[in-house]
């Protein structure tokens, strides 16, 4: 080893306190860096892999009643491996005597010989029993049920019958129970038939033989297979393709942890900062080593090299501080998401490149924060480095803001002390200020957006006076409605409304009827295991035919007007329909398909709907052309809505409704479907405060860092006060003071820049996970928090430096050169 | 070894150009040992400074050992001192976190003039001439003074350089070891090295071949000084 890398290794061991809390500080950045991206790797590697395992279906066909004859026929096509059906139902779940929760239950022909869409049993029986039903293992807390437990079904057609809970299963491709709200069950036919129902199975999964991951090659086999299908005399109702090979989880997983690894980028760029302080004042209190090293042959790039050396060893340091740390935050990460998501992941083993990334941006951080400090201090001249002259570069007392300061007097001399003092290295209290008041920033944006998001949702809900919506499974005339509101006690008033599903015309693909009568109220749901295949097959749309003046629904409209009564040909169009047509404007035709049949629209106005689906609304006058009297969808407002009447009222309406012999689909009350916003909310509330713990720690360490520096620096002021008398609680306060003022006035940095920055972040937030704008809100409480823990971290990140400053002897003070 | 002609050095300061060094021409032979004196301020450190190729004059030529300093760029520069001048200063100025063989290595580490293997053995050798062999694997906070002074002399001896440059380099001892301190600059120029020494103390010169005397940025007076230096013409 040469004696230049001697040097780097000796002076970085020399200063290690202070080594360490810069260390400390990068580490921060790289382990956040790093446990986003080897939880990004992993993750999105066990979501497909999880997925791939079940052998998902290439495509879904549904059609009417399948036979062997039918199956046998698709499979003689040599492009399709296997073609298996099964059958999706809607019904109703209730465990114990008051609770319905909605159900989807899927029917499986055979369980010993499941080949498309397996499922994982995880507990208790399998295959089920007659009479037995599984239930998907996420499903169990919306289902407030265990094994062995008997549980109430009631599907369309049939009777309520009850069933018994024999297994668990987990079903990776399907989209999380608890957020969907929804319980997962799997039956035989034979059960089936029990639950009143006709057995037959009306769906084909349908694996193709060759290219499983070309989606145009799936295409054109499920468009061969649907016209066999169709040519044998079966209808086809709908044909589904999810994205080949991808969980439909796997996109909206990656880009949230990859705009989270910028942040981790972000807490990098800040533990930086403190690289610069650092390197800063180590290079100005080297100058005249430098000086000697110049002297005695060396020339600038080799003395710039060895302070590279010192900022490349702070980025080893971290690095391997570093690694532990962010392989435990990927783990606790992944845990956390794949519970959220409902999957396993059989290895946390994090791929190479993720290790290579991790370092390479581990140690360019450091070199890059060095290089301007570097490359500056080692190009002064010998002369100017070994100069008695002029080596007092204290300038305080030249600029303006000096002699303002010097101007603030006041009998508390320790506070005109540390005023005076934090402004003297400009530079480094800049850069100071800039890591803290970024974690104040986080933090205040964090409650912000939070604020913002619950302001946001307030808003949308506000509009939606009902607190209760029943979809029904077929359309009943209104005085049969009206009867059973009458006639249910809790129900203050209640419309009748019609509820369809329509589809933008597509000229690029066939077109495919729509699923005309289904329910809208499950928006975006996940009828047949797999959303709406992208831009494949036409924009879904919600529609809602409201009654004239409606009491229960306030359209928020943002351009030309609300629905009038008297007109039947006008419908309104939410933001999120509006954003997906740019072209149209107020005044323009619009067309819809909606069941066979196509309708043309003028579009009168643009209502805003946050968080909200693509939907129209159209005048109930225009159903009532065609169905006089008709409704098949209930929106009803509650005298009480705690959860517990909320049941009552559910429990009773469902015997109303059935004396009435209407039939229910499933209710939602507006309290339910706004617990699944709040979960999400939660998310990224928790997120910007974990961020903001980790970017105030970095903070907190930079502070320490140039309390620590400041302090070796005025070493001899520090004693010279000692020499005439000031007591070592003097020294002390004074120093802790500028640690506290610092933190002050970054405090009022962040309050300052608070405004528009978390609009900006929760806007950003917001658009990734739910494609949505926000209404800005401000939490003042926020910037008193913000407040007492920069005052609490900058006392904390002080006390040692001043505890030191407050040691130096007088001689110390004297002797020092 | 070495020659100025016509060297002038101004600095800029608040009050206006300030001339550190006026019209300096002096000759140094091989091997001699050439004391400068002066009171404090002369311009004996610019002087030495001219030599060195720490800095540049604001007009006229220095030639050392054969180089007109003036045509390096800064790097070569760096080198050049590096194999052709030794320092001492007058606060020693070793690198406090390294051990004093390593301050005798570093500037054979710069400019690579040793094999590396042979470096620390060159070191020990150099230190053992000075006279502080025993103290070549402390660091520099546990040396006196004189020990430091005698490191920075073999540090200075270090690539073999045919001049050393030695400013004030007895300011900070006790006069017992700043006579042996001087003993050792005597010794090193009668092995052939060229050595001039700053110091504002007279008595060096009765150790010295020759005295070139400053005062106020000009040379004054050269004793035993066989080529005899143009009157310095009065500018002020
Ligand atoms: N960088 C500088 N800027 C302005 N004046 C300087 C500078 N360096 C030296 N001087 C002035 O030049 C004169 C000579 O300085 P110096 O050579 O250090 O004297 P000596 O070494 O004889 O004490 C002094 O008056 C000093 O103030
Ligand atoms: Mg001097």
């Amino acid at each position: 080893m040469t004696t230049p890398w001697r040097k780097v290794i000796r002076d970085f061991w020399k200063e290690r306190m202070r080594t360490a809390l810069v260390v400390l500080a990068i580490a921060l950045g790289i382990s956040g860096f790093a446990s986003v991206m080897a939880a990004y790797a992993i993750l999105t590697r066990a979501l497909d892999e999880g997925y791939l395992a079940t052998n998902p279906a290439s495509a879904t066909l549904r059609t009417d009643r399948i036979d062997d004859d039918l199956i046998s026929a698709i499979l003689a096509n040599p492009e399709v491996s296997d073609a298996e059906p099964r059958r999706v139902v809607n019904g109703r779940i209730r465990s114990g005597p008051v609770e319905w929760r909605n159900l989807m239950i899927f029917v499986v022909k055979d369980f010993g010989n499941i080949r498309v869409s397996k499922l994982n049993p995880e507990a208790g029986a399998w295959p089920p029993a007659l009479g037995e039903i599984l239930i998907e293992r996420d499903a169990f807390r919306v289902a407030r049920a265990r094994i062995g437990d008997t549980v109430t079904v009631k599907i369309a057609q049939g009777k309520e019958q009850t069933l018994r809970v024999s297994g668990g299963v987990h079903d990776v491709g399907q989209a999380q129970a608890r957020m969907e709200n929804m319980v997962y069950g799997y039956i035989t036919l034979a059960t089936l038939a029990q639950l009143g129902e006709e057995a037959y199975l009306d769906q084909l999964n349908i694996l193709v033989a060759q290219n499983r991951f070309d989606e145009g090659h799936i295409r054109t086999v499920a468009t061969d297979i649907q016209k066999l299908v169709e040519g044998r005399g079966h209808p086809v109702r709908r044909l589904d393709i999810p994205r080949p090979g991808k969980h439909p989880h796997t996109d909206i997983t990656g880009v949230m942890l990859l705009s989270m690894s910028t942040f981790g980028l972000f807490v990098l760029v800040l533990s930086g900062i403190v690289v610069v302080n650092l390197i800063t004042a180590l290079m100005a209190s080297q100058v005249r080593q430098i000086g000697v090293m110049k002297a005695i042959g060396g020339t600038r790039w080799q003395i710039a090299r060895i302070y590279f050396g010192q900022a490349l060893l702070l980025g080893v340091a971290a690095i391997i501080v570093s690694l532990p740390l962010g392989l435990l935050g990927s783990r606790i990460l992944c845990r956390y998401l794949a519970a959220f998501l409902n999957f396993d992941i059989n290895s946390f083993a994090v791929p190479v490149w993720v290790y290579l990334l991790v370092a390479l941006v581990g140690l360019v951080t450091p070199l890059l924060a060095a290089a301007y400090p570097v490359w500056k201090g080692s190009g002064i001249s010998v002369r100017e480095a070994l100069a008695d002259f002029g080596t007092s570069r204290n300038t305080f007392g030249t600029s303006v803001l000096d002699r303002a300061l010097a101007g603030v007097g006041g009998s508390v001399r320790p506070l005109v002390f540390a005023l005076r003092n934090s402004f003297r290295q400009r530079t480094r209290l800049a850069l100071t200020l800039l890591t803290m008041a970024a974690g104040g920033l986080f933090f205040i944006s964090a409650l912000n957006v939070r604020a913002s998001m619950i302001s946001t949702l307030d808003r949308l809900f506000a509009g939606k006076k009902y607190d209760l919506s029943v979809a029904l499974g077929n359309m009943y005339p209104s005085e049969k409605l009206a009867r059973v509101i009458n006639n249910t006690p809790g129900i203050v008033r209640g419309e009748g409304w019609f509820t369809t599903d329509g589809t933008l015309p597509d000229p690029t693909a066939a077109a495919t009827p729509g699923n005309a009568g289904s329910s809208g109220l499950h928006s975006g749901g996940v009828a047949g295991g797999g959303q709406g295949s992208g831009g494949s097959r036409g924009t879904r749309v919600n529609v809602i035919a409201l009654p004239p003046e409606t009491n229960l629904l306030k359209l928020e409209i943002v351009e030309g007007r609300d629905l009038l009564p008297g007109e039947s040909d006008t419908i309104v169009i939410n933001s999120a329909l509006a954003k997906k047509l740019p072209q149209l404007k107020v005044g323009d035709p619009l067309t819809l398909q909606m069941g066979p049949a196509e309708t043309t629209w003028r579009v009168v106005g643009i209502s805003r709907e946050s968080f909200s689906p693509s939907t129209a609304y159209i005048p109930l006058a225009f159903i009532a052309e065609r169905h006089p009297g008709m409704a098949n969808n209930l929106r009803l407002v509650l005298n009480k809505t705690d959860a517990a009447s909320i049941n009552a009222v559910k429990t009773s309406l469902e015997r109303n409704l059935e004396l009435e012999d209407v039939r229910a689909l499933g209710s939602l009350s507006q309290a339910d479907s706004r617990f699944s916003f709040d979960q999400h909310m939660l998310m990224i509330y928790v997120f910007l405060i974990v961020m903001s713990g980790i970017i105030g720690g970095v903070g907190g360490l930079g502070l320490m860092t140039t309390m620590s520096l400041n302090v070796m620096e005025r070493r001899r002021e520090m004693g010279l006060l000692r020499a005439i008398g000031a007591s070592p609680g003097f020294v002390w306060t004074i120093v802790v003071a500028e640690g506290v003022l610092v933190g002050l006035l970054s405090w009022a940095l962040a309050a300052l820049v608070a405004w528009p920055v978390s609009k900006l972040v929760g806007n950003f937030l917001t658009r990734v996970v739910f494609q949505t704008g926000l209404e800005f809100a401000f939490e003042t409480r926020g910037l008193f928090i913000w407040l007492a823990v920069s005052v609490l971290v900058s006392a904390a990140a002080s006390f040692i430096p001043a505890w030191r400053a407050s040691r130096f002897t007088v001689r110390e003070a004297l002797a020092y050169e | 070894m070495i020659s100025l002609q016509s060297v002038t050095k101004e600095y800029e300061t608040p009050a206006g150009m300030f001339s550190a060094l006026r019209d300096i021409n002096v000759e140094v032979r091989k091997g001699e040992f050439v004391a400068v004196v002066g009171k404090s301020g002369s311009g004996k450190s610019t002087l030495l400074n001219m030599v060195g190729g720490i800095d540049r004059p604001s007009s006229g030529t220095v030639a050392v050992a054969g180089t007109e300093i003036h045509s390096l760029s800064e790097s070569q520069l760096a080198l050049w001192r590096g194999r052709t001048v030794g320092f001492v200063f007058q606060f020693f100025q070793l690198l406090p976190t390294l051990t004093g063989a390593e301050n005798v290595m570093l500037p054979m580490d710069f400019c690579r003039t040793f094999p590396a293997r042979e470096r620390r053995q060159r070191a020990l050798e150099l230190l053992e001439r000075v006279g502080v062999a025993q103290q070549a694997d402390k660091l520099p906070s546990s040396l006196s003074g004189g020990e430091q002074q005698r490191v920075a002399i073999a540090r200075a001896l270090a690539n073999n350089p045919p001049v050393v440059l030695a400013d004030e380099p007895t300011g900070n001892l006790d006069s017992v070891t700043a006579g042996a301190v001087i003993d050792l600059f005597r010794q090193m120029a009668k092995s052939g090295t060229t050595v001039v020494i700053a110091s504002h103390e007279r008595d060096i010169a009765r150790v010295s071949d020759r005295t070139v005397e400053v005062v106020d940025g000009t040379i004054v007076g050269i004793a035993t000084d066989p080529y005899a230096a143009p009157e310095a013409e009065d500018c002020a």
